[in-house]
């Protein structure tokens, strides 16, 4: 039932989608029928060209956010735990995180050349301050309570970290961690948009350059699904590793 | 076991500027094996003195001397007022959450046992959300066991129960008591929950002790006598100050 009604909504707007080019609601120069764009990203997959270019958009997220991590998680952590030494730091990361990793293109291309390191640089910008900041917040509002029953069993320092804080903040890294890939993947694309000889950006950019519609759509719903699947995964990982679907299951009820 | 003795025990505590005595000189002797219950309105210092004795806060001043001390950290744990539980570990895990040092065979010795005397069995791998609020704190009182602990701080573990399951652990603690041959002391803010598992009842008021009634009746006590009802009159007397004119 819960997927019929997950459904309903995209079948609904493919339906009225397919109406509206078939009877000729709207110019099909400009958004053409859900048939041309299927048969559109048919050819494209069977030449490869798709495979190709999801593959160089995602391997770029990847590392992109990989990176981010190694750096994120480890920082997040450290100004939890050592509060006031964030207070060095908070202007400037501040002032980075209201600026669009996008407006720094064109210095990041100046800096970095043409290549992959803007283009990374772009993601590691965009993915940071989730991670960044939900690892922070994760750690430092650890529930005082819970840290107490450690220093009753006489927990050590590190005891207290890896048996209490890290495993009562992994929910919010978690979250932190889905929205970090969910704004690299958007970046990213970005990114390819201005700079790139690969990727879905610089495809949906060759298309507008040739006035191909059915490309650009193909383009724009391989980011949507694959987006939604990556998240998917999120999900079922974090579902795993915190056991949130057991915990939904009450076995004695009050 | 593990008796405590406490000394002319103050806690201040500075709130902007101004000081607020949290307790103001107790003086209070828990023998070895004796379950001695505290009782006094809300504010009167009965956590915060449990909070000192585990370790938690820091004494202002006075003494308190754990009597046939082994000199081990795990003499004295405590019960807390809730479960605190990790939601992320189940029963079992829970329960040897303090066992971290401790051989494979030792903590699944020590589950086992305790699971059996809770009465969870059958419960070790659900997580604390699936269980209810009484089980909970069966898992927090099983965990404080397996660490091994001979003095029990228990911070009102039975406030937020319903009656029935209220007067269910309360047998249970008295039975675990027994087994166990454990040292107790119970925070509570019911007369009757004092009367009825303490061998001692100590009331305070505003940081102070104000008074200590002797319990001699023997386990297991029935509520509806006449001398539990007298001894609970006694303890009433005491907190709303009726035998001071």
């Amino acid at each position: 039932m819960k997927y019929c009604k997950r459904l309903l909504l995209p079948l609904l707007l493919l339906a009225a989608w397919w109406a509206g080019a078939e009877w000729g609601w709207f110019n099909t120069y400009l958004l053409p029928s859900p048939v041309k764009v299927f048969s559109t990203a048919v050819v494209l997959t069977k030449k490869g060209l798709l495979y190709q270019h999801l593959k160089a958009s995602l391997l770029r997220v990847v590392a992109g956010f990989l990176i981010t991590f190694a750096i994120a998680f480890p920082l997040g952590i450290a100004m939890a735990l050592r509060k006031n030494y964030y207070d060095y730091l908070e202007p400037v990361l501040e002032f980075i995180r209201h600026v669009p990793p996008i407006a720094l293109i064109p210095l990041l291309i100046l800096w970095l050349g043409i290549g992959e390191p803007p283009k990374l640089a772009v993601i590691i910008l965009a993915s940071f301050f989730p991670v960044f900041q939900n690892t922070m917040s994760g750690i430092a509002n650890c529930d005082v309570k819970l840290l107490e029953v450690g220093k009753v069993f006489a927990f050590t320092e590190r005891e207290l970290f890896w048996q209490i804080i890290l495993p009562q903040a992994l929910p919010q890294i978690l979250v932190g961690m889905q929205l970090g890939l969910g704004y690299s993947w958007r970046s990213l694309i970005g990114a390819e948009l201005i700079a790139a000889a690969s990727g879905i950006g610089y495809m949906i950019n060759e298309a507008e350059r040739l006035s191909r519609p059915d490309i650009i759509l193909v383009g724009i719903l391989a980011i949507g699904l694959l987006g939604y699947f990556i998240d998917y995964l999120f999900l079922v990982l974090g579902e795993r590793l915190l056991h949130q679907k057991e915990r939904k299951e009450i076995i004695w009820p009050e | 076991m593990a008796g405590v003795k406490v000394d002319n025990l103050y806690k201040i505590y500075h709130l902007n500027g101004r000081e607020i005595p949290a307790l103001q000189g107790i003086n209070l002797e828990v023998e070895e094996g004796s379950f001695v219950t505290v009782v006094g309105k809300s504010g009167c210092g009965k956590t915060t003195l449990l909070r000192i004795l585990a370790g938690l806060e820091e004494k202002t001043r006075g003494e308190i001397t754990f009597v046939n001390s082994r000199g081990e950290r795990n003499e004295v744990s405590i019960v807390f007022q809730e479960p605190r539980l990790m939601p992320w570990l189940t029963v079992n895990e829970n329960m040897v959450f303090s066992l971290r040092r401790a051989s494979p065979e030792i903590i699944e010795e020590k589950a086992n046992k305790y699971l059996h005397l809770l009465g969870l069995e059958g419960f070790q791998d659900a997580y604390p959300h699936q269980i209810s609020g009484g089980m909970a704190q069966r898992v927090a009182l099983g965990r404080t066991l397996c660490y091994g602990a001979r003095l029990i701080l228990m911070d009102e573990p039975l406030s937020a129960l319903d009656a029935f399951t209220r007067r269910k652990m309360q047998q249970e603690i008295l039975e675990i008591y027994r087994l166990e041959r454990l040292t107790i002391l119970f925070v509570t803010h019911d007369v009757e929950e004092a009367v009825f598992l303490g061998q001692k009842v100590v009331v305070m008021e505003q940081g102070r002790v104000i008074g200590e009634i002797p319990v001699a009746l023997p386990y297991p006590r029935d509520t509806h006598t006449r001398p539990f009802f007298q001894l609970k009159e006694k303890v009433l007397d005491v907190i709303l100050g009726r035998n001071k004119h």
